[in-house]
């Protein structure tokens, strides 16, 4: 990809991510191995739970974005950087149960860019993200963090 | 067996979550699924990034932060679940075939005013085989009051 350095990346540029249908299968499949949870993983048990029904795990919603994430950086996106390295994230919020069937559109905004003390050669940048259902109802956000390098000296794009 | 409540997370318990071993097969599975960046799934650009080797995805760290919670503490309480992470930091490469182990610490415990429950915030501590701590995360439950 051509541009993406920590200096290119504009404060406010958003871009949508695509979306993904949250299958019952993948659902179960998921929280079999990572979130037990009666209502993720048993179809019966669910509807007895506080949800009625199965919903996804929001670790899974959360894996989804990074995805989705990569799939838009790959296909060079624009708005994006070429970072890819994460020290964490802030502020995870699972608003709205994601049921089985239901389909999610992802978006990622930039609100914030750092200099790092520490390593010269990079640049910390915060974005907020978010997983909005078929309503355009917020079900899922975060401000993730990412290290992105800065252009090299000699580079002009 | 009898499920634990609110006044079982006092500030300061420790509650010992398990270990867990994740080995390369499924570092590259959940590479591929969720997180298909190189350094996930290929040793030498591991090794070209700044994790200095393969490493897991973060989330799936997250994801197996969230089965050692499951098993430590949501399956074992009356509980309406979280609802999100107040953070998580990603502090250490997890390695294929690292034997994980985590502990949760209750850092806040609050009881609701007006409903039968109880706030109870959890700093999730994961640990590598040389005990050093990989991932820490900030997860809040909703415990019912006994």
């Amino acid at each position: 990809m051509s541009g993406g350095w920590f200096e290119d990346i504009e404060i406010g540029s958003r871009r949508e991510l695509g979306a993904h249908i949250f299958t019952q299968d993948e659902i179960i499949a998921f929280a079999k191995k990572y979130d037990p949870q009666v209502f993720h993983i048993d179809p019966e048990g669910a509807k007895r739970s506080m949800f009625g029904g199965i919903i996804a795990s929001g670790w899974h919603t959360a894996a989804v974005w990074m995805r989705l994430m990569v799939d838009a950086r790959d296909k060079g996106a624009s708005a994006l950087s070429r970072g890819g390295v994460s020290p964490g994230f802030e502020d995870m919020r699972w608003l709205k149960p994601v049921r089985a069937g239901m389909t999610l559109s992802y978006s990622t905004e930039v609100i914030e860019k750092l200099d790092l003390k520490s390593r010269p050669e990079l640049g910390l940048i915060k974005s907020r993200n978010e997983g909005r259902d078929e309503n355009g109802e917020l079900c899922f956000s975060f401000i993730g963090k990412g290290f992105v390098p800065k252009r090299p000296k000699g580079e002009t794009a | 067996m009898e499920l634990q409540h609110f006044e079982d997370y006092p500030v300061g318990r420790i509650v010992d979550c398990g270990t867990y071993r994740v080995g390369k097969d499924e570092i590259l599975e959940f590479a591929r699924q969720f997180d298909p960046q190189p350094h996930h799934l290929d040793e030498e650009a591991g090794k070209k990034s700044i994790l200095g080797g393969l490493a897991a995805s973060g989330w799936h760290v997250c994801a197996i932060a969230m089965r050692l919670f499951a098993e430590g503490v949501v399956l074992k309480a009356d509980n309406k679940g979280g609802a999100g992470a107040r953070e998580g930091r990603w502090i250490k490469p997890v390695r294929p075939d690292t034997l994980l182990r985590m502990e949760a610490e209750v850092v806040e415990a609050k009881p609701s005013q007006s409903k039968p429950f109880g706030f109870v915030t959890f700093e999730c501590r994961i640990y590598n085989e040389h005990e050093q701590v990989a991932m820490v995360s900030m997860t809040p439950i909703i415990g019912r009051r006994a």
